[in-house]
This record gives C-alpha cells, sequence and structure tokens, in this order.
C-alpha cells in the first residue's frame, strides 16, 4: 500500500478532524482561527499535490497522474479563494461559525477524491461528500427563507441525481461486473459488443454528472440555488465545484468509456449545445446579478462541454484550459459581487453596481476585465479559453458547434456588456468600503486575467501533460 | 414452479426506482413524502447491488451496498435538517410552497 | 527599434493609465506624448531600414502556443507592408497626441484620455506587425475595444454612450465574419501563419468548401470582416455615430488608423485574395457603391465633423475598389496619404470647434476665417489633398486608384471608375462647401460666442503643421516608390499581384484624359461651390426646395438607419414573437434602448421553464434522461 500516494487527502482529513474538535472546546471564538488553519490546510494539501507520485493505490481505487494533479491544484486554488472571499462576508453576516470553513474544507477533500477515483465506489463517496458538504452551505445562513429554499431545492433534486448516478452505477457494475475503470474499460471493448444494460448504465452516470456540472437539461436548480444561496457560498459553488464535476465527467468519459466515444459524443454535442443557446439567452433580462452569474455559468459549461463533445485530445485540453480560466474569472467577479455592500445590507440587483466606474474605479475596472473576459474578448483570458474549444471544434469538423459558440458568445457579450455600462453610465451611491481580503482576491485573478496572454505555456504545457495522462 | 433469477430482482429494483422518481415529481402535497421517495431510490439500487452480486459471485456489490446505506443515513440526517430550518423559516413544508425563487 | 515602435505605446499607456493619478495630469500627458514621439522615432526608422534598405525582418517575442496542430509565435513582421503602416501609424498619432495635449486641457480625466489613446495605438501596431492571423486578431479586437472606450469616453453624454455601444456591436458583426474567415483559413491550411498560407494557396485553390472554392469562400468571409471595420456600405451606420468622440479620437480613429484596417487586412492578404476573382469583383462593387454614397450624402450634412466622416467613408470606398481591380499597391498609397490630409482635416476641424466654443454645426458658423487664419489655412490644405488638386498628396494616390479603375477588367471596374469620378466631383464639391460655409460669409453665431472666437495654442498648432507637410509633399516624394517605375522593389513582394494581373503596369498606359479626368471634376466641384455658396448664397436652399425628396433621402443618409430599423429589426422582432428564440435581434438592432422590451420578451420566455417548482425540476430532469437514453438508443442526431 503505497500511503504517500494520498498524503494530501490525509493531511485534509486529518486538519478536518482537528479543526470539528478545536471548533466545539469551550472557547469563546475560535471562527478566525479555524478559517487560517482550514485556509493554512489548503495551501499545505497543494503544495503536496505537486509533490504527489504517480500510480494508484487502495487496489486500483485510487489513481494519482498528471491529469489528477492538473484538476487538485484548480480545486484547491478555487476552495482556498473561495474561503477568502468569504471570511469577511460571513462576519459582517453574523455566519462567522466555525462549521463554514470546516465544509469546504471537507468538499474540497471530497473534490480530491472524486479527481482521483479510478473505482465506482471512491467516485460515490467522493462525490457524496462533496454534495452533503454542499446541501449544508447553500444552507448556511439559517435564518433566511431564500437560503433554506436554495438548500432544500439543491438538497431533493442532488438526490435524485445521485439516485440516477447510483442506479446507473449498479448497471454498470452488473453488466461489466467490476466497478473498476480498468475492469469497465476491458468490458467495454470486449469483441462481442458492449452489453445493452452497460450502456443505459453509462447514460444514467452521464445525466448525474451533467447535474453537477449544470448542463442543460440538468440545470434547472442551478439559478434558483445561486440566487438563494449566501453570495459567498455561490462564488464557491460556480468554481471548484464544477472544475471537479467537469474532471469526473472527463475521467468518465475518456477513461473506461474511450471507446464508446461516438455514443457518448452525441448527448454531449446536445448537452453543450443547449447550454450556450440557454446560458446566452436566458440571462439577458435577469435583474438579480446572482442570477445572471448563474445562467452565466450555464453558457461557459456549454462552452468547456465543447471540448468534451468534440472527443479529442485537442478538445480536451482545450476544456482543461477553458475551466482553469473560468474559475479564475468567476472567483474574480463573484469577489466583486460579495463586495456589494452599502449601508452594512448586502446587495444583489445589477442596478446596484451603478456608479461603481466613479465611486470605486479599481473595482469596476476589475469587474470590467472579468466581463469582458467571460465574453471572450481579446486579449483577455476568456478569449484564450473559448478559442482553445473553438478551434479543436473547428479542427475536428464539428461546425455546427463552433458556429453556435460564435454566435451564442456574441449575444451573451451583450449581458456582460450591460454590467459594464450600468457601472460607468448609470449614476448611484457609493457601496461600503471594501476589505482587504476581496482586494487581494480581485488584484490576483484581475492580473491573471489581464496577463494569461502573455505567459500561456506553462498553463498550456500542464494541460497537454493532463490529457497524455488521461488519454494514454 | 418458478425460479427467481436475476431478471426478477431487476424488475422489482426498476419498479421501485419508477415509484421513486414518480414520487418525487407527482408528489404535490408534503416533502417528507419526498425525502422518503429518495430513500426508495437509494434501496432499489441496493437491492440492484446485492442482485448483481450473488449473481456475478462477487463480493463488490454488497460493499457498495454497505456504503450506500451508510451515505444515505447521513442524506436522510441532512435533508431533515434542512426541512427543519425551512420549516422554521416558512412555517410551512407544502412541495407547492418551495417556489418563491424562479425566473 | 523594431520592438520599441510597437511598444513604446504601451509604455506610455501604462505610464499614464496606471501612474496618472500619482504623477498628476501634466506628468501623464507628456509620459504618453514622449513615448509616442520615441515610437515615431523607431517607426520611421524602421520604415527606411525596411523599406529603403530593403531589409523585412521577423522578430520573435515569445512562443506564444506550441502544441498540438498549433504552432504560434507572438513574433513582429516586418516587411514593407508592415513598415508603411508603423511609420504611418506612429507619426500621425504622435501629431494627435501633441495635439490633444492642448485640445484636452480642460478635461477632468486626462490621463485617462492619454492611456486610451496610446492603448488604441499600441492595438494598432499589434495588429500591422502580425506575424499570424491570430495576432492580427488580436490587434483587431484591440482597437475595437479601445475606439469603444475612446467614443465613448464623455460617458456623461447619452448620445456618447449609444455611439460607442453602436461602433462595438457592428464592429462585432464584422468580427464573426473574421473570426469564421480565422476558422476555414485554420481548416484549410492547417495553420494560421501568413508564411505558411502564402505557401499554400496553390494547393487550396483546388479544395472546396460546401461546393465553392475555399479561397473565395475565405476571401469573402475576410472581406465582410473588414466591412464593420472600414465602414462600408452597410455596415457603416456606426462611423458618422462614432462622431461622438473628442475630435482627436475622431482623427486617429478616423482618419489614419481603425477604419484602415480592413484595407490593411486585404493587401495582407492579397496572396489568397488574388485568386478570388468573383470576391474582388464584389469588393470592387461595394467599394465603389461606398465611395458614391458616402460621398453623396456628405454634400448635405450640416454636423462639420460628420461631413469629414462621410468623406473618410467615401475615401475608404476608393481603397477597396482598388483593392477589388487588384492594385493594393495603389490603395495602400491613398490610405497612407489619406492618413496625413484626413487628420489634418479633424485636427483643423477640431481647432474650429475649439475656436467656436464647442459648436459643430456649421450653419451657426462663417466669418471666422480671419480670426483663425492658420487654421483656415491648413484647411485649405488638407481639403486640396482630399479633392485631389494637382501636386497635392491626394492628387497622386486617387489618380492612380482610378487609373487603375480605369485599366481593370469586368463591369465592376467600370463602373467603380464611374462612380470613382462622380465621387470625386461630390467631394470636391462638399469639402469647399464645408469651407465656405465654416469660414466665409456673414457670422450666424451669437455675438458671445464669436468674441470668444481665437487661435489655437502652439502645441495644436506644430501638429497641424506637422501634417501639413504630409498633405503637400507625402504624395509626391513617394508615388514613385508606391505605385511608380519602383514600386516591385520597394513592395519587395510584401504584396503579391498573381502572374495573370498586370494592373500595375496597365495603369500606367491608360488613356491621356484619364488621368486628367479628375483633377477636371474636382475643379469643377470646386467652383460649383463657390457659386452655389459664395455668390449666390440664396441658390442651395431653393435647390433643396426644388428637389425635396432627393434633398430628404441625402439628408437622412440614404435612410439606411431606417431601412434597418425597417427591413431587418421589426420583421425580425416579429419573428422573434412568433420563435421567441431570436436573442440576437438586440445585435442586429444595435440599440439598447429600441430592443430592450423584445429580449426581455424573448428571455422572458426561455425563463419561463423556470418555475421555481422542485416538481418541474425534477420532471425536465427526467425528461432530459429520457432523451439521453434514446438518443444513445437510436443514435438519434447522427
Amino acid at each position: 500500500m503505497n500511503w504517500t500516494l494520498v498524503l494530501p487527502e490525509l493531511v485534509l482529513a486529518l486538519a478536518g478532524l482537528a479543526a470539528l474538535v478545536a471548533g466545539v472546546l469551550p472557547k469563546r471564538d475560535t471562527s478566525f482561527a479555524i478559517n487560517m488553519g482550514v485556509f493554512g490546510a489548503m495551501l499545505l494539501a497543494a503544495v503536496l499535490v505537486m509533490a504527489q507520485p504517480e500510480g494508484t493505490a487502495f487496489a486500483g481505487q485510487y489513481v494519482s497522474d498528471a491529469f489528477t494533479r492538473f484538476m487538485k491544484l484548480l480545486v484547491l486554488a478555487g476552495a482556498a479563494l473561495g474561503l477568502l472571499v468569504a471570511m469577511d462576508w460571513n462576519v459582517k453576516e453574523g455566519l462567522a461559525k466555525f462549521e463554514f470553513p470546516l465544509l469546504l474544507l471537507f468538499s474540497s477533500l471530497g473534490m480530491m477524491v472524486m479527481v482521483s477515483a479510478n473505482d465506482l465506489i471512491a467516485l460515490y463517496l467522493g462525490l457524496e461528500l462533496l454534495s452533503l458538504s454542499l446541501y449544508v452551505i447553500a444552507a448556511f445562513n439559517r435564518d433566511s427563507e431564500r437560503s433554506a429554499e436554495a438548500g432544500l431545492k439543491y438538497f431533493i433534486l442532488g438526490s435524485l441525481a445521485s439516485g440516477l448516478l447510483l442506479y446507473g452505477a449498479s448497471l454498470i457494475y452488473g453488466f461489466a461486473g467490476s466497478t473498476n475503470f480498468d475492469r469497465i474499460a476491458d468490458a467495454v471493448s470486449a469483441t462481442e459488443g458492449v452489453p445493452f444494460g452497460l450502456v443505459v448504465g453509462l447514460v444514467f452516470v452521464l445525466a448525474a454528472l451533467a447535474f453537477k456540472v449544470s448542463a442543460v437539461p440538468f440545470h434547472m436548480w442551478t439559478p434558483d440555488v445561486y440566487e438563494g444561496a449566501p453570495t459567498p457560498v455561490t462564488a464557491f459553488f460556480a468554481s471548484a465545484p464544477k472544475v471537479a464535476a467537469i474532471a469526473l465527467l472527463t475521467r468518465v468519459a475518456a477513461g473506461p468509456f474511450g471507446e464508446l466515444v461516438e455514443q457518448w459524443q452525441q448527448v454531449l454535442i446536445l448537452a453543450s449545445l443547449g447550454s450556450m443557446i440557454l446560458g446566452a439567452l436566458a440571462a439577458i433580462g435577469q435583474k438579480n446579478i446572482k442570477r445572471l452569474m448563474a445562467y452565466s455559468s450555464i453558457g461557459h459549461i456549454g462552452y468547456a462541454l465543447m471540448g468534451l463533445a468534440v472527443g479529442s485530445d485537442l478538445g480536451i485540453r482545450g476544456l482543461l484550459l477553458y475551466m482553469a480560466i473560468y474559475l479564475f474569472t468567476n472567483v474574480g467577479a463573484f469577489a466583486v459581487l460579495v463586495a456589494m455592500r452599502r449601508n452594512g445590507r448586502a446587495l444583489e440587483g445589477i442596478d446596484d453596481l451603478a456608479g461603481l466606474g466613479r465611486t470605486d474605479p479599481a473595482m469596476a475596472l476589475a469587474m470590467t476585465v472579468f466581463m469582458l473576459s467571460m465574453a471572450g474578448i481579446p486579449p483577455l483570458a476568456g478569449f484564450f479559453g473559448k478559442l482553445y474549444v473553438f478551434l479543436a471544434a473547428v479542427y475536428g469538423g464539428y461546425w455546427t458547434l463552433a458556429v453556435v459558440g460564435v454566435l451564442t458568445s456574441a449575444v451573451s457579450a451583450y449581458y456582460y456588456l450591460r454590467v459594464i455600462k450600468v457601472m460607468y453610465f448609470d449614476a448611484g451611491e457609493a457601496l461600503d468600503a471594501r476589505p482587504t481580503s476581496l482586494s487581494v482576491v480581485l488584484a490576483g485573478t484581475g492580473l491573471f486575467t489581464v496577463f494569461f496572454f502573455a505567459f500561456p505555456a506553462p498553463f498550456l504545457a500542464a494541460a497537454q501533460a493532463a490529457v497524455a495522462a488521461l488519454v494514454g | 414452479m418458478l425460479t427467481i433469477g436475476l431478471g426478477h430482482y431487476l424488475t422489482v429494483s426498476a419498479i421501485l426506482f419508477v415509484l421513486g422518481v414518480l414520487g418525487i415529481f407527482l408528489n404535490r402535497k408534503n416533502v417528507i413524502v419526498i425525502l422518503m421517495s429518495i430513500e426508495l431510490l437509494l434501496l432499489s439500487v441496493n437491492l440492484n447491488m446485492v442482485a448483481f452480486s450473488a449473481a456475478l459471485q462477487d463480493l463488490t456489490g454488497q460493499v457498495f451496498a454497505l456504503f450506500i446505506l451508510t451515505v444515505a443515513a447521513a442524506e436522510a440526517a441532512i435533508g431533515l435538517a434542512i426541512v427543519v430550518i425551512y420549516f422554521r423559516n416558512r412555517g410551512s413544508i407544502e412541495v407547492e410552497d418551495i417556489s418563491t425563487l424562479k425566473g | 527599434m523594431y520592438v520599441g515602435a510597437v511598444f513604446f505605446p504601451l509604455l506610455g499607456a501604462c505610464i499614464s493609465g496606471f501612474f496618472g493619478r500619482w504623477i498628476g495630469d501634466k506628468a501623464a500627458q507628456w509620459a504618453s506624448v514622449i513615448c509616442m514621439a520615441l515610437a515615431a522615432i523607431c517607426g520611421v526608422s524602421a520604415f527606411i531600414q525596411v523599406a529603403y534598405g530593403h531589409a523585412p525582418a521577423t522578430l520573435e517575442i515569445a512562443t506564444w502556443l506550441d502544441v498540438g496542430g498549433l504552432q504560434l509565435s507572438w513574433a513582429l513582421r516586418y516587411d514593407t507592408l508592415a513598415a508603411v503602416m508603423v511609420g504611418m501609424v506612429t507619426v500621425a498619432s504622435t501629431m494627435i497626441h501633441l495635439y490633444s495635449v492642448g485640445y484636452m486641457s480642460h478635461d477632468p480625466t486626462q490621463p485617462r484620455f492619454f492611456a486610451y489613446l496610446s492603448l488604441f495605438t499600441f492595438m494598432m501596431l499589434m495588429l500591422v506587425t502580425a506575424d499570424n492571423l491570430l495576432q492580427l486578431f488580436f490587434g483587431w479586437e484591440g482597437i475595437g475595444l479601445a475606439s469603444y472606450l475612446l467614443i465613448g469616453y464623455w460617458y456623461e453624454k447619452e448620445s456618447a454612450n449609444r455611439a460607442a455601444m453602436k461602433a462595438f456591436i457592428v464592429n462585432r458583426v464584422g468580427d464573426l465574419f473574421f473570426m469564421l474567415g480565422m476558422g476555414l483559413t485554420f481548416w484549410t491550411f492547417g495553420s494560421i501563419e501568413f508564411n505558411t498560407i502564402f505557401q499554400g494557396v496553390e494547393a487550396a485553390r483546388q479544395v472546396t468548401f460546401a461546393g465553392f472554392p475555399v479561397v473565395e469562400v475565405i476571401a469573402l468571409l475576410f472581406f465582410l470582416g473588414a466591412m464593420g471595420k472600414s465602414a462600408q456600405i452597410g455596415l457603416h451606420t456606426w462611423l458618422p455615430d462614432a462622431m461622438e468622440g473628442p475630435t482627436p479620437v475622431s482623427a486617429l480613429i478616423h482618419a489614419a488608423t481603425l477604419v484602415t484596417a480592413g484595407v490593411f487586412l486585404m493587401a495582407r492578404m492579397s496572396p489568397v485574395v488574388e485568386y478570388a476573382p468573383n470576391v474582388l469583383g464584389f469588393i470592387t462593387f461595394i467599394g465603389a457603391t461606398t465611395a458614391f454614397f458616402a460621398a453623396s450624402v456628405g454634400m448635405v450634412q450640416n454636423d462639420i465633423k460628420r461631413v469629414i466622416a462621410y468623406s473618410t467613408c467615401s475615401q475608404l470606398g476608393y481603397m477597396f475598389f482598388a483593392i477589388g481591380v487588384g492594385a493594393y499597391q495603389a490603395a495602400v498609397f491613398h490610405l497612407f496619404t489619406h492618413a496625413f490630409f484626413k487628420a489634418l482635416l479633424f485636427l483643423s476641424a477640431g481647432s474650429v470647434i475649439h475656436a467656436m466654443s464647442d459648436e459643430q454645426d456649421i450653419r451657426k458658423m462663417g466669418g471666422i476665417w480671419k480670426k483663425i487664419p492658420v487654421t483656415y489655412a491648413m484647411f485649405w490644405i488638407g481639403s486640396l489633398a482630399l479633392a485631389g488638386v494637382p501636386y497635392f498628396a491626394g492628387y497622386y494616390s486617387k489618380d492612380f486608384v482610378l487609373e487603375a479603375a480605369y485599366a481593370g477588367h469586368g463591369w465592376t471596374a467600370k463602373y467603380a471608375f464611374l462612380m470613382g469620378i462622380v465621387a470625386a466631383f461630390m467631394t470636391a464639391f462638399y469639402s469647399w462647401r464645408l469651407i465656405i460655409l465654416t469660414f466665409h460669409g456673414t457670422p450666424r453665431a451669437d455675438h458671445h460666442t464669436m468674441e470668444h472666437v481665437h487661435e489655437s495654442p502652439a502645441v495644436m498648432l506644430i501638429p497641424l503643421f506637422g501634417l501639413a507637410v504630409g498633405a503637400l509633399f507625402a504624395g509626391a516624394y513617394f508615388s514613385g516608390d508606391f505605385v511608380g517605375h519602383h514600386w516591385a522593389e520597394f513592395w519587395n513582394g510584401s504584396i503579391v499581384n498573381a502572374p495573370h494581373n498586370h494592373i500595375m503596369h496597365e495603369a500606367h498606359e491608360v488613356p491621356s484624359w484619364v488621368p486628367l479626368a479628375p483633377t477636371v471634376v474636382g475643379v469643377a466641384g470646386i467652383v460649383l461651390a463657390y457659386v452655389l455658396y459664395m455668390f449666390l448664397p440664396h441658390l442651395p436652399g431653393r435647390i433643396a426646395a426644388a428637389v425635396p425628396g432627393l434633398y430628404r433621402f441625402l439628408l437622412n443618409k440614404w435612410y439606411f438607419d431606417e431601412l434597418y430599423d425597417r427591413a431587418i429589426v421589426q420583421p425580425l422582432r416579429r419573428l422573434a414573437v412568433q420563435l421567441w428564440k431570436v436573442g440576437d435581434v438586440k445585435i442586429i438592432d444595435g440599440m439598447p434602448n429600441g430592443a430592450a422590451s423584445l429580449t426581455a420578451q424573448a428571455s422572458g420566455r426561455v425563463v419561463r421553464f423556470q418555475t421555481g417548482r422542485v416538481a418541474n425540476y425534477a420532471f425536465a430532469m427526467i425528461i432530459g434522461l429520457v432523451l439521453f437514453v434514446s438518443i444513445f438508443l437510436f443514435g438519434v442526431g447522427r
């Protein structure tokens, strides 16, 4: 048994247990210390991930390679940024409880298990650890009706999705004779044809994962939960779990079921097209900016799925880069939303951004950068994300995907521009001063978004290595 | 004499699964019923797992079933907790009422 | 030196953009002006070295993408074509920066203005020195973005805001085609690097795409992209509105740089475009029509900047039909001379506006030539060059464009020649109409304004002198190299004429009346303007009254905006209501207010499914699942 392989996860788990103990100690306020501790644990885990050896552990249940490393670093970055974004907000809203960082920690652990899963059981456990944590933090603001409703909705639909996943997993197990991805791959590539039950099982699993990434037609929960949940929670929802779920989807589709590419491709093309179109159209009339971001994230998942739907190495590389860029841009944009607060009250309307161009030019500039990047306007990072997947689609001859992608990105540019317009051209009052932690996040993600074009090489190389590890 | 084989188990579990799914979206009354339907989904999966495990002469399915049972317990606890805070805020657990967030 | 020409403006933009607040307005201004001047020095010496030293160079700055099917580096490609553009852009931009120091002196946020201006210049330089299509697209979008910022610079003005939106959105329509063209190029040639593309043209001529030769399709897509940027008829509507920006912006964007990007693109892609004869015919037709259309509209406009804007539109039409007949050199030459005299005209107009306390309507001017003699003289020089009066810059380039059109083949070339001659007449006419109405006659401004009329400060006049030198001598000095007998060695292969294309020789051998014709009609136009506005000032009103239909037709710019509203926006609006899907009416409409309710409606239908009820969501999931299963089983869509 190669224990060093799971060292980052062990560190996170132990840190979680220690924080649990520290949290219930009869001391007055431990939340800040636990926040910092969890943050440190995440950074430590990230360092360990970089030093993680490659191989499999737990009798093939668990795998570590360049792909898992790339995705885990993204997940940890997303979770750590999410924690930073949330800290000040929680204090101001009276939600500074030690459970919050703890839940983020456990969900990160769940995501790392998901990313590394090489077996249906590990997949399920990781996914559930993530989902259960997310259900709770969606309803974290216990005294808010909206937050409770968001949690309840997410719980019901999420459980249904888990049910679908499990049913699919049971069929796959039954017809492939094993839960291990490598054994399943053997069964799929067997000469006497693929059993019908296996294919149905795959569809169920894909549907459940499509729910987690909120692709059309499994996206319905997204706008409601994003709107209802506390803003920093939404920020977290839109970043790290999306990346982890995409990683899992990619692993399942390209790994054990790589032979069935022509069949799952159709489904993913449909989901990608639907997500792009819905993301572009539905966001136009929104007044609540969190809801707008929800539809926008559905659209982004559509673009990302385009990379997977193309079914080529180039496409998967585009997908990985897209997710990396999306993660940072998104966290940055949400940091602005978290900072929207006037006279101590949190705000969520797009109109509440009015006048930001004059009252807080730095933040308005950052938001402009994020919005333009999401709209895919060069030379910002978002442009490259789209470029890689579009090029992959064109290269593979998937013209419909590429053309719809270009069209919807033009349409969606409209509502991103509207946000910019409101900030610069409408008059409004000043927001409360933004806390230092948010400034740090804004500066970091903003600089990444602006200057990605100057040094894309390391990201490209990492994504390339990840694809090579995945496809073999 | 009818021998009960894998096919029968699968049929029963498929029926249970469909019942669970129907229970989630046809039910207009009560959130608790939805929680019960979710349990039904998970149990049908367990039945599947155990049946396959027996048919394949392989223990993995039963181990998986045990994991599912454990997680289902945690899930039910969390679900009930969320329902409780929802009731505290809203004073109702009617399914129809859970629709203030929309658009 | 090569790097400096491109990156000094970026440095200037960073200094005044990021540190403007700390170092103060003055320092920020001069920092960006000095950076620009350094860039101009580098740019001009690069021009001399590349064009006259015959030493084209490609400078690699960084590897951009180096994996899979894509290998791109971020490189500066300095061949003659790029060097011409770099030299022209840096010099014109320096003049405009310097001028802005004076013009914007009362503005509260000067560092922001200079940062945008320098950023814009940088993006333009990126565009012209691009080594591959992606880098070119980068600059292409960059200048679009910067022009959005600059046009909407006075964001307190609702109209400026709207104009900025319109420019951005119309340009996005063009960009869409550019992107598709880029995609198709990649598909065809397996690369988007210019060298690889140009070498692969021979092979690509055999390839077809959807039944058409792929080269034609690519050329068409790029031209449609260029139409948006260069404001050709159909996608021109944003250009006159863009006059909402400060005047130096108009000079920079609408004279020297942004609008010429389309012409540059076609010249850059000449090795590909050459083999698309049908598209070339189309380009000729569009260019000629634009030249005529814009000139006719320019005759009746009353806003000083709008007249010049339409004249820009018209001159761009000349450049495009020069490309259409295969005389890319002539197009670039006209672009080059046009940059000087049009920038001069805009800056002089700015000086007039400055003097008239921000009045732009020429009906409220008049009788000010004695008070601002220098501006007046500059305006004359610019107009003489624009009208193509002999020995001014415009004369050489416009004459050659028209000669090439005469020598060109096919009916489109004949059409272009005819339209070009008519437009030349109208150009001369509206230029002098503008001069006379603005400077002569009885003062029509109120007393208060007239008292304040004053000549601009030296910092604004010096750039005028610089540009005037260009407008006076650029044509005579460079015509031998650009289009004269030395053109082959000058261009050094940076522009390619196919073996069957002898336009550059044929244009020199046209009948002797052809070169005379533009001059004759130009002088006739000037005389007519004098007669109508100087000696018989009541006549124009009567003519307008005699043909009210035509007058209104011209005054309303051929009803293009209305046509768009009727022909595209409204049917689509109906269609959208029926299909409740069409969200992009926004884009075609282009105006935030007009379609706001409609789009809200369309997206309202989409989000109607978002009922908020868990049961419906679960149902949707199950439907999706069933859909997925059936796709797997029946292979729908395969």
